[in-house]
């Protein structure tokens, strides 16, 4: 049997962790046949998570666009097209709203508003045969969660860009969604799983029982990838049906 | 090995020849399910269980006791229940002012009593967890004309699918619902059979066409694997009808006037 991504070309960025998201998706893009490039700020690291995979790693900051158009260079120079593309570079970073920044402000859009929108064009550009282009939402779009406004304020004007995008590049073949993962174990929360007050009041709130995994959001990825998603400009939950109910408050972490 | 292998799987709704229930059922047969057949024709069911080597079930999915009765001949003849997918429908075409109560009955029987019903024999049945999904429509987000009725039932199964959803997560159950846009089925044929009139729809998919029952078999597929971690959630597959929209009914007699040279 052929494997879902055979002679595909994919990009990821924000693989720089074994423990991310990128990596897991890394993996199992790898084990469906595809062939990657990765990518993250961390050179060093990304490499490792790289040669595992036979993959090409590159530096590439999402905030920089040079970076982000030498980035498709790079898969259009190794292998000679792109298929795929997944977003995964994020940063954390919390206020109340009375007490957010602007500095916090503008640098939640930079990342997450203004680099989706770069990579998203940058990407687009080198899609020369269509493709499928995949960016990081939040649980936080979909539930309001404490202190997360200029966070998921900037994942949800992304979102919002993801389906102006879907709409204009469809006719050239190139599909656009996000996904959405929920609470889930990874690099970048490893912090808060280590915390039971924290993870007993999430897991409350997921009707599914347990936490999304990197994993999860890997099966996602490569669904949403593969030629069968006749699927644009959505957002798809991984959030364990979180969504339906709620974020819990910080004073319910006991 | 099928993306599907082991699974026992319910596709009810596809005993009419070449619809979209029979293309979800020969593509989860495809990816290695057993799966059983259901709906109102037993020979036409019965040919296609031939075909991909499952089984034929009756159903009239408008009366609680035979939904009940399929379910359950379904778990005996399987050994058991992981994926169902109600794939039953009526495309009533018929001015909001014009509908009747009797077809309104008709299509809540159809499609929102029936679906409700279902899933009250499908939690129950569904020991070890599973996948349920709903095949709602596009038009129960966006906007068509002369559609209402069905349009009603498919928002009222969409929210359905999130409460059941929430309440039975923690069985195992996922339950969610995929929604295609115009798509070619019997359902469809005497529409598509006007000159014009299909042409009418492709603007308003992003991808430049719109989509094929094995897109949404595709969808089914993915919705039913233990890969996906969805719930409560409403897939459109669809190549991005949402975005868009469908033709007014002014912009669809203007298509059929242009295609056949009538004159309207």
């Amino acid at each position: 049997m052929m494997a879902r991504l055979d002679g595909k070309v994919a990009i990821i960025l924000g693989a720089s962790d074994p423990r991310s998201m990128g990596a897991a998706t890394a993996r199992r893009f790898a084990a469906e046949g595809a062939r990657l490039v990765l990518a993250a700020r961390r050179k060093e690291a990304v490499e490792a998570v790289a040669a595992d995979l036979g993959a090409t790693a590159v530096a590439c900051d999402i905030t920089n666009e040079a970076q982000l158009e030498a980035l498709a260079q790079t898969a259009l120079d190794t292998y000679g097209k792109l298929d795929a593309a997944i977003n995964f570079a994020g940063v954390g970073g919390s206020a109340p709203v009375i007490d957010t920044t602007a500095e916090l402000l503008r640098e939640q859009s930079e990342v997450h508003f203004v680099g989706t929108g770069l990579f998203i064009k940058q990407m687009a550009r080198a899609m020369t045969g269509g493709g499928s282009i995949i960016t990081t939402s939040s649980l936080t779009v979909l539930v309001q969660a404490h202190g997360y406004g200029a966070y998921a304020g900037a994942k949800g004007g992304a979102d919002v860009l993801v389906k102006v995008a879907a709409n204009e590049l469809g006719e050239k073949g190139i599909r656009v969604n996000s996904l959405a993962p929920g609470f889930t174990k990874s690099a970048m929360t490893e912090d808060y799983f280590a915390m039971e007050a924290v993870t007993k009041a999430f897991l409350k709130e997921m009707p599914l029982g347990r936490f999304p995994t990197v994993e999860d959001i890997a099966n996602t990825a490569l669904w949403l990838a593969s030629d069968e998603a006749f699927v644009t400009g959505q957002r798809i939950d991984v959030t364990a049906g979180q969504a339906l109910r709620r974020a819990p408050r910080d004073e319910e972490f006991v | 090995m099928g993306r599907l292998a082991g699974k026992r799987a319910l596709v009810v709704g596809a005993a009419g020849v070449g619809n979209m229930g029979q293309a979800i059922a020969r593509r989860l047969a495809a990816e290695g399910a057993m799966v059983a057949v259901a709906g109102r024709s037993m020979d036409v069911l019965e040919a296609l269980a031939t075909e991909i080597g499952g089984v034929a079930l009756s159903c009239d999915f408008s009366d609680r006791a035979s939904i009940f009765a399929m379910v359950a001949a379904c778990q005996a003849q399987l050994g058991g229940l992981d994926i169902a997918v109600n794939a039953t429908g009526w495309g009533l075409l018929k001015p909001f002012l014009e509908t009747t109560d009797e077809e309104f009955d008709r299509m809540y029987a159809l499609q929102l009593r029936g679906p409700f019903q279902f899933l009250q024999a499908l939690i129950p049945a569904m020991t070890e967890g599973g996948s349920i999904i709903q095949v709602s429509s596009a038009t129960a987000t966006i906007m068509f004309h002369d559609h209402d009725a069905y349009m009603a039932t498919k928002a009222g199964t969409d929210h359905m699918i999130r409460s059941v959803a929430n309440q039975f997560g923690e069985r195992g159950i996922r339950v969610n619902s995929i929604s295609p846009g115009v798509t070619e089925t019997p359902m469809t044929a005497d529409a598509a059979a006007v000159p014009g009139l299909m042409d009418a729809f492709k603007k308003g998919y992003p991808l430049g066409r719109y989509g094929t029952m094995e897109d949404i078999a595709a969808g089914c597929v993915w919705l039913a694997s233990d890969e996906c971690f969805m719930t409560g959630q409403n897939m459109q597959v669809n190549g991005g009808l949402t975005l868009r929209g469908n033709p007014s009914k002014a912009e669809i007699e203007a298509a059929v006037t242009a295609a056949t040279g009538a004159a309207g």
